[in-house]
């Protein structure tokens, strides 16, 4: 274990030299914007003037890697600005929309892993028998497919033909939210509201469903790939000489090399779905990072593109490093180095 | 059939390329096509359904949107969109990338490591947010969202084909090439580049389906084409407003991105398979 920290510490601080780059990549193309910030959070008889004052005040007359600077000064600070559209502080319409968001990823690639294992076992199962070739278009027409398509799709199929679940909110009106952690499931179970639980699950459903299924194809397809390779391996026919049931080979010894390269997928599959939240969220009006930033990117209010942009690669590239630490753990083959 | 390149005896191939084609001709006969202009409003037939369903005219046959535009007609223009926007975003993402992954692949060393590092940075922007920010940037318009998706895509090319230039550079007949005294660009371009063409093409065409949707989500939130431009996007975005009065407006758009997308990956699929490339599974929009 201990060669490995070395190897983790590094990925940390490479993750965050690569979240300064972007950061100062975010700022830079937000400065081409044609609208000015100054004037956009006067009232509409503001002097050009007074905008002057204001643009001086912001310090948008400073050289651009002086107000980069600023920024992020402001930033490590935790001070994110306030929105000029709403008229709020960024950093609390952000602590109030990531929970939910988060919520929606977790459950979304709960379902994704699901629904890419069964599916990635099936396709291995009929590899090679006259099902393949259709099991493979399937995987083909549910690849044409991004989340953003299955969302609709869903709402038309069982919100508005079958009426079977809801799809707009989080909520039902006439629900009071708790608020204690900010994350809604944990809240209601943990304020005993079980109806209210019960009714938020349902308003997921129908999102999570649409973002996981979006990108299970591609976890069925790796690890289909890299079961057929494990079942190239000598202890693989070892094992079946030794006479251990094909149920056991595919369980303890197949499945268990096979799911390595898989999970490491996973996890990279994990970033993208956490950007996919935007798409789903817009679509059901669910109350999210993803809503907020398109409300902003329409208003033009910069502040928030700027701190969401941003908070969308914190999340990302975390992930990313944990995934990449947790490959490390996982892997003995790694440890080497 | 036996005179036929071997890529186009594949079904899946014939089955992309026709429906691929059978678009890219409805985007370029858009106006004899449609039965009306796709802007024009008949206020007083508006979310008309289908013609086949009660109530539907036959002027129009797909119904009509909230302000009685044709929805046939406004789907027929809004290929055209689609069509550009995959074609000259995938193949300048691909130009980019492709450069880039050469260089990389081919020199090694100290260019690799940044290219890489570029690349790195740039995947830690989820597409949708990285294309969405580049749109405040840079405006709307269509040159603006096809700047916008080269900006973002031209890594997925890269990623892929510099580990495809790294195993090509090291075979023995680029090594000869150099000791017979080719320049490294005509080592590049006359022995590299022909066997990492086959890669190059498979995911151009897959590119171009992602090209579509991407398309298809910035015009849906509203920062893709201006608003007298019919484009998918923005008529599953109306539709989605009246999607108790009229579920056939949300259901068409759906269905044309669909099929286009479709039509991009069943032919990429079927240029890995009878080109014998391997893609890595490259990550969607």
């Amino acid at each position: 274990m201990t060669s490995i920290l070395p190897l983790i510490a590094r990925r940390i601080l490479v993750s965050i030299v690569i979240l300064f780059i972007v950061s100062a990549l975010l700022f830079c193309i937000l400065r081409l914007l044609p609208v000015d910030p100054a004037a956009m959070s006067m009232p509409t008889t503001a002097t050009i003037a007074e905008i002057e004052v204001k643009r001086h005040e912001m310090g948008l007359d400073l050289p651009l890697y002086d107000q980069y600077l600023i920024w992020a000064g402001q930033v490590l600070r935790g001070d994110l600005g306030s929105s000029i559209h709403f008229r709020r502080g960024v950093a609390g319409l952000i602590t109030s929309t990531l929970p939910s968001t988060i919520e929606l990823a977790v459950l979304a690639m709960i379902v994704a892993g699901v629904l890419g294992i069964v599916g990635g076992l099936f396709l291995f199962h009929v590899r090679g028998t006259a099902r393949e070739p259709v099991a493979d278009t399937a995987s083909i027409v549910l690849l044409s497919l991004p989340e953003f398509l299955w969302g609709l799709f869903f709402i038309l199929l069982f919100g508005v033909a079958l009426e079977l679940l809801p799809f707009t909110g989080r909520l039902s009106p006439g629900f009071q939210r708790p608020s204690i952690t900010g994350f809604l499931l944990i809240d209601t179970l943990l304020t005993g509201q079980l109806g209210m639980f019960v009714d938020a699950m349902k308003h997921m459903i129908l999102p999570a469903l649409a973002l996981g299924i979006a990108f299970s194809p591609t976890i069925m397809r790796v690890l289909r790939s890299s079961l057929i390779d494990v079942y190239q391996e000598d202890y693989i026919h070892q094992a079946r000489l030794r006479g251990v049931s094909e149920r056991r080979i595919l369980v303890r010894h197949a499945l268990k090399n096979a799911i390595l390269p898989t999970l490491s997928l996973m996890g990279v599959q994990f970033g993208f779905l956490f950007g996919g939240t935007l798409l789903i969220e817009v679509i059901y009006s669910y109350p999210g990072m993803g809503n907020l930033m398109v409300d902003a990117v329409r208003n033009a209010d910069l502040p928030i593109i700027q701190s969401v942009g941003l908070t969308y690669c914190v999340v990302v590239l975390t992930i990313n490093t944990a995934v990449d630490a947790l490959y490390l753990i996982l892997n003995p083959k790694l440890r080497i180095a | 059939m036996s005179q036929l390149p071997t890529w186009l005896r594949s079904g899946r191939v014939v089955v992309g390329l026709a429906i691929v084609t059978a678009i890219a001709l409805i985007a370029i006969f858009a106006p004899l096509l449609a039965p009306h202009d796709p802007n024009e409003q008949n206020l007083i037939s508006t979310l008309l359904p289908p013609a086949w369903q009660n109530g539907g005219d036959a002027a129009f046959p797909l119904g009509t949107d909230s302000l009685g535009r044709c929805t046939l007609s406004r789907l027929i223009y809004g290929a055209r969109i689609a069509m550009t926007v995959a074609i000259v975003a995938s193949l300048g993402a691909m130009i980019i990338g492709a450069v880039l992954a050469h260089i990389a692949g081919y020199f090694g060393g100290i260019i690799d490591w940044l290219i890489g590092r570029t690349v790195d940075v740039w995947m830690s922007f989820p597409p949708v947010i990285l294309s969405l920010i580049l749109m405040v940037g840079l405006g709307t318009g269509l040159r603006n969202v096809i700047l916008a998706i080269v900006l973002v895509d031209w890594t997925r090319f890269c990623r892929v084909l510099r580990s495809e230039v790294l195993v090509v550079t090291r075979r023995d007949y680029v090594a000869a090439a150099r000791l017979v005294g080719f320049s490294h660009w005509r080592t590049i371009t006359r022995e590299i580049v022909p066997a990492t063409l086959p890669l190059l093409i498979t995911l151009v065409s897959l590119e171009m389906g992602i090209a579509v949707i991407v398309e298809a989500i910035l015009s849906f939130v509203g920062m893709s084409v201006g608003a007298t431009t019919p484009a998918w996007g923005q008529m599953i975005a109306d539709a989605r407003q009246y999607i108790y009065e009229s579920p056939w407006n949300l259901f068409f758009p759906i269905l044309a991105i669909f099929v286009t997308v479709l039509g991009f990956n069943v032919l990429g699929d079927g240029l890995r398979r009878t080109l014998d490339v391997r893609v890595t599974e490259t990550q969607r929009a």
